[in-house]
């Protein structure tokens, strides 16, 4: 890293911070199903349509899945069409001249290769002939079931996103703690293209500061960051803003800015909500009083819930909700205190932090980072 | 004066303070609504419409209100005697009986709502004080009926007396109303309930004293709960046991705030399979446009097992 304006402090270590105490267990795909039931359970008890009248029944059995997103690794790559290998089996999807593809910046999709992890928005488009093309080996498409096949609105590929405090800088090279206890800190490496884009949004790239950036996942697993997230706050991530005083709750819907983070343990295709305010008492382990862990409120007030709440999340920009479960704890919710400004300006807060293909169902695009978002609790 | 006159007197101080318990509450729900920007929040008994209809009806509950409690102003001097000041007086007792009967079914099928009644600080579960609080307003206005014309000023004995049964009957509808509390919490900057960390030891010692509990923990296997959460102000504990050779799972949601919060009990049948319908094949991610009324269901095929 050049020293232009910057601070330069290789080889400093922050010692880590914890952010989300207890947060380690609450995203293994085993509990997904338990918190799933509490919504029937709780439905027992309020005889309540949680889900618009119909989905808590069978959230007893699996968790939602998205409908017009498509996860998993390519498999096929032509002009007129991908093809995506996933868990349940390979999905064709059509490409149009209007798809949008992301890797790292617009491509085209000539750019995407086989073993690439994607995640895509289709849209269904009713066919004349029905069927898909003949000549894809391996493709099994559910449009076949009735004339209508899948066409990629956008595909993201290897898209990935690193939030959390600096603990070692070295060159371009970032070790970040993203707070959630038991991860490894993350490898960040800020591409030489965009380096100056990320430095005038994040000026302080030094251990102790906080970072966000977006950019593609190299086969090594580190992230090569293309494009922040965000703009940097100016607080040190051990010393957040307080939270507004509690009389500024006042039950109604909150508004702030709704973010998304990866998968990491959780399924690809999992639809929820990464929430700030978890219930310490039963959401996990209490932290240790000899600890001198850091335990951060959120910056705005939020009801305590727990994983398997359902809350309703609307994307004001795309003008689309949905009421999705609470699945994870989110550190990078509980750090950062910043806006959304992809339409107009959303009060200071992380209202929802949603797994990538929540974000991507509800109209929100990955590279922007954010949608300006109205969150209440549902049921 | 006696008693007689005590009770004309009591009579009459009934229409101001409908009409501003009327007004009021449109106003509250009206500031509400703003705030949310969605005139449906937080109106509970529209929590029990449809919801192609919720909208709707939130709009008439709040224009009825605002016109009875203007209509009844203006009735209640020489201007719309008789005849036409009976007719709103009728419907205002209308209005609050059907109220306190539509409480009562929320109490039951929608026990975690509350009335809305004004606005923010309704938020409480609607509890035997809301609802008696709802009929008695009805019968005020069922007293009021044939009431002659209001003198703008009575004589000082009158004010006197006016004075006095509108405080009685402020302090008794102050204690009917569990809004005075939640409105001394905003005020005094006390956290909501919502917000407050709530030892679980706290919410078990609760339940164990509550009538829920001496119904149902004969049937359970064990006092342990096998989970426990939370939920805003209500906190969840699950237990197993076994009722008529079957194994159940009963469930208590428990509200965290006032000293005669609700309590309510659930019982889910662990061995009654699940159904079996082809729809029950699909999940489905509802997602809306709030600008459309209708939603748009998305109903995809399950990913297999687990």
């Amino acid at each position: 890293m050049t020293s232009r304006g910057s601070q330069s402090h290789d080889g400093q270590v922050r010692r880590k911070a914890h952010v989300c105490a207890g947060c380690a267990d609450l995203t293994d795909s085993g509990p997904t199903t338990r918190y799933a039931r509490r919504a029937l359970l709780r439905a027992a008890v309020f005889d309540s349509p949680v889900f618009d009248g119909h989905e808590h029944e069978f959230w007893a059995h699996r968790p939602p899945r998205a409908a017009t997103v498509v996860t998993g690794v390519l498999a096929e790559v032509t002009p007129q069409a991908i093809v995506v290998s996933r868990p349940d089996g390979a999905q064709f999807i059509a490409l149009s001249p209007s798809t949008v593809t992301w890797l790292g910046a617009k491509v085209s999709p000539s750019a995407l290769r086989a073993g690439d992890r994607v995640i895509l928005r289709r849209r269904m488009q009713r066919l004349i002939s029905g069927g898909p093309p003949a000549g894809v080996p391996g493709a099994r498409d559910p449009g076949a079931r009735d004339p209508a096949a899948s066409i990629a609105e956008r595909i993201w590929a290897r898209i990935g996103r690193v939030a959390g405090e600096i603990m070692q800088v070295r060159g371009r090279e970032l070790t970040v703690d993203t707070g959630q206890h038991g991860r490894e800190p993350e490898r960040v490496v800020i591409a030489e293209a965009s380096l100056r884009h990320v430095q005038v949004r994040f000026p302080r790239l030094t251990p102790g500061y906080l970072i966000d950036v977006i950019g593609t996942r190299r086969d090594d697993g580190c992230l090569l960051a293309v494009t922040p997230a965000t703009a940097q706050p100016p607080y040190l991530a051990a010393h957040p803003p307080a939270p507004p005083p509690a009389g500024a709750y006042s039950g109604g819907p909150i508004s702030g800015a709704a973010v998304w983070h990866e998968p990491g343990d959780e399924s690809a295709d999992l639809v929820g909500v990464g929430y700030a305010a978890l219930d310490p008492e039963t959401e996990g382990e209490a932290a240790d009083p000899g600890d001198p862990a850091h335990q951060h409120e959120p910056c705005a007030r939020l009801p305590y819930l727990s994983l398997g709440s359902a809350v309703r999340v609307r994307n004001e920009c795309a003008d689309r909700a949905a009421v999705l479960p609470v699945t994870s704890c989110s550190a990078s919710a509980r750090q950062f205190c910043d806006r959304c400004v992809k339409c107009g300006t959303s009060p200071r807060a992380r209202v929802a932090d949603l797994t990538m293909a929540a974000f991507v169902e509800l109209g929100g695009n990955l590279e922007d980072g954010c949608f300006n978002a109205t969150l209440t609790l549902a049921g | 004066m006696g008693g007689a006159g005590v009770l004309a007197v009591a009579r009459e101080v009934q229409i101001p303070l409908l009409a501003v318990l009327l007004i009021g509450g449109c106003a509250a729900k009206a500031r509400r609504a703003l705030g949310a920007r969605s005139i449906d929040a937080g109106i509970g008994p529209t929590a029990m419409f449809p919801f192609r209809l919720q909208r709707p009806a939130a709009i008439t509950i709040v224009v009825s209100e605002f016109a009875l409690g203007v209509g009844l102003l203006v009735t209640a001097g020489r201007l719309g005697a008789g005849e036409p000041a009976n007719a709103v007086r009728v419907v205002t007792a209308l209005l609050f009986l059907t109220a306190a009967a539509v409480l009562g079914d929320l109490r039951t099928r929608r026990p975690d709502a509350g009335c809305g009644c004004f606005g923010d600080v309704s938020s409480t579960p609607v509890g035997w004080r809301t609802i008696t609080r709802a009929a008695l307003l009805g019968a005020a206005a069922v007293a009021s009926l044939g009431v002659p014309p209001l003198r703008s000023l009575g004589s000082p004995d009158w004010l006197g007396e006016a004075l006095a049964v509108t405080a009685a009957e402020l302090a008794l509808l102050a204690a009917l109303s569990p809004e005075i509390g939640e409105m001394m919490v905003r005020l005094g900057r006390a956290e909501p309930c919502e917000l407050r960390r709530v030892p679980v030891a706290k919410t078990l010692d609760k339940l164990w004293a509550s009538a829920s509990w001496r119904r149902y923990h004969r049937y359970l296997i064990t006092t342990t709960p096998t989970d426990v959460w939370r939920e805003g102000c209500w906190r969840f504990a699950v237990f197993p046991g076994i009722l008529a050779s079957r194994r159940v799972e009963v469930v208590f949601a428990v509200y965290m705030s006032g000293r005669h919060a609700p309590i309510r009990a659930g019982v889910i049948d662990i061995d009654t399979p699940p159904a079996t319908s082809p729809s029950s094949r699909y999940s489905s991610l509802t997602v809306y446009r709030k600008s459309a009324i209708l939603k748009n269901k998305i109903n995809i095929s399950s990913n297999g097992p687990g």
